[in-house]
């Protein structure tokens, strides 16, 4: 790829709007070349949104976005971009493998149309009907288009989504393949874990803010802790918020869930109560990294982390 | 632009409601109205009737483009397209060149039934000819439907195709003779472009070239929609 440009991807104040909703807030984001970067946040962050952005699929209504160093349109006119969009469906009567030459075909330098399929593991389903293919074979499908142009950026939109277990272990060593040649990768997820073991970087967006920019290791820190829970059978629940280590206090039936940034105190204090029912420790959720990497409520600042209030009934947390 | 082009033919080609509606019906249609009708007078009728089912063929060919662009819009296939380097005017062209290539089946199909159960006989030229200028004529309503096709959504697209179709064809003689037509009716008809794209076939089938006006009335319409066609398709670009 010919393409000066050490940045790959560049959001200079970027707002867009939605009626009164604002999809993007204000984003500030540069992406070297190379790098592999997840898009974290729950649906309706302003994922998708940025992605339509990235593409000129949209235009925002202040700042400016740049890819390569050149418009959105043109970037991808010129065939320096690739997606996997989510809300595509596979498009009727085209067999996979003309499909993929056929979106190859318009790119400077295609990959080989086998290289492509073999990467999105779909080589023996080459000479089936688009139309005819399982979810996760059409999630793979989407994956090869992307990848059929050879772009130097990659943007995946929330890629694993209908993907099982052993499917999504496949696509994100492809991702990875990918990525090693010096290719730039961006792509979304919800889920933390997803992002910290594919990623070099992790973009946290909220309500169409950059709450958390940073590799998985700070991510976690500052998401705080780890997560307690274990069944009540008769204990109380006021005492709990007062227990060592714990931020917050969560109530599921018959299980309590603690966000704790000190997990040895607080299961030593559980313990010291009898309150070890199916005990479980567990690295803090996607959710429990939004209590403390989002706003706790209005006016709160964002991305510093841990307030030390017991938040015995959080706005965000769910009750079943 | 050629790989779109292929691309989108196979994809028409392999669709069987193309198959019994684009080819099927009209030979149907103009079997029924030259034998069952007794329409007309006779021979005159059954060359003429000909041309005009063999243009209302090619004219329900070419506004199917439109029908399939909306529902690949519906899916994201248009989407797909703006992201790929593909400029929207070779998106526009390819599909429009992709739908006039799908009309020919169903011109060949009504002229063999023509020539094969009723028996019309004209010069091996005059064949060819009404062939092409059938085949070529047909592009501006390949435009008009591609034009409906990136505005509208997929059902409201096949209901204003088959309103237009309908409506420009019986306007434009392809169903009756004009010459039945009332005299304010029959000025109308007159520049219509299916009056004068069945009028590229009359022509032929009376052994002369078709007449300037003809030949200059069908250029504007193609410019006409050729530019509605590519206006919706930087409208549905926005929206899509």
């Amino acid at each position: 790829m010919t393409t000066q440009s050490a940045t790959a991807v560049h959001f200079g104040g970027v707002v867009k709007s939605y009626g009164a909703v604002r999809a993007v807030n204000g984003a500030e984001l540069t992406i070297g070349r190379g790098e592999t970067v997840a898009l974290l946040g729950r649906n309706g962050a302003g994922k998708s949104t940025t992605i339509s952005l990235l593409l000129g699929l949209n235009e925002p209504d202040a700042g400016e976005v740049r890819i390569f160093g050149r418009t959105p349109q043109r970037a991808v006119r010129e065939g320096l971009v690739g997606a996997m969009l989510q809300d595509g469906q596979p498009i009727p009567r085209v067999t996979v493998r003309e499909l993929v030459s056929f979106i190859g075909s318009m790119y400077p330098e295609p990959m080989p149309v086998a290289e492509a399929l073999a990467l999105a593991g779909l080589t023996e389903f080459a000479d089936r009907r688009v139309d005819k293919l399982s979810g996760g074979q059409t999630q793979r499908v989407r994956f090869a288009t992307a990848l059929a142009g050879n772009p130097g950026l990659l943007l995946l939109d929330e890629p694993t989504a209908a993907l099982d277990v052993e499917a999504r272990r496949a696509f994100w060593e492809s991702m990875r393949t990918y990525a090693d040649r010096g290719n730039t990768v961006m792509f979304s997820t919800h889920y933390l874990e997803e992002a910290d073991d594919n990623a070099d970087r992790i973009v946290v967006i909220d309500r169409g803010r950059i709450v958390a920019d940073g590799p998985g290791e700070t991510i976690k820190r500052a998401a705080g802790g780890n997560l307690v829970s274990f069944d009540l059978a008769g204990t109380a629940t006021e005492g709990l918020s007062l227990l060592p280590g714990v931020v917050a206090v969560e109530v599921h039936g018959d299980r309590a869930r603690l966000r704790t940034d000190d997990s040895d105190a607080t299961v030593l204090a559980l313990v010291a109560m009898g309150a070890v029912r199916r005990l479980e420790v567990a690295p803090a959720s996607l959710e429990d990294a939004f209590l403390s990497l989002t706003s706790h409520g209005p006016g709160a600042t964002h991305g510093t982390g841990t307030t030390h209030q017991p938040l015995t009934a959080a706005p965000e947390s769910e009750t079943v | 632009m050629f790989e779109y082009i292929k691309l989108e033919m196979r994809r028409t080609l392999r669709d069987a409601s193309f198959v019994v509606f684009g080819i099927g019906m009209p030979v149907l249609m103009y079997l029924l109205f030259t034998n069952i009708g007794g329409g007309g007078n006779g021979d005159d009728w059954k060359v003429q009737s000909m041309i005009g089912m063999a243009a209302y063929g090619a004219l329900g060919a070419a506004m199917n483009a439109g029908t399939g662009v909306a529902a690949d819009k519906a899916i994201g296939w248009l989407r797909q397209l703006r992201i790929a380097p593909l400029a929207p005017t070779r998106v526009v062209t390819g599909r429009a060149i992709s739908g006039s290539v799908t009309v020919l089946p169903g011109i060949l199909a009504v002229l063999l039934s023509g020539a094969l159960i009723n028996g019309v006989r004209l010069d091996a030229w005059q064949w060819i000819v009404l062939t092409l200028l059938l085949w070529i004529g047909a592009l501006p309503f390949t435009m008009l439907g591609l034009g409906n096709g990136y505005r509208l959504s997929a059902q409201a697209t096949g209901v204003v195709n088959v309103a237009c179709l309908m409506g420009l064809a019986i306007l434009g003689g392809l169903w009756f003779p004009v010459s039945a037509f009332p005299g304010w009716l029959r000025g109308i008809a007159e520049y219509t472009p299916t009056h004068r794209f069945a009028d590229l076939g009359w022509a032929t089938s009376q052994g002369h070239a078709p007449g300037l006006a003809t030949v200059a009335l069908m250029g504007a319409w193609l410019v006409a929609f050729g530019a509605y066609a590519v206006v919706s398709y930087r409208r549905s670009a926005r929206t899509a």
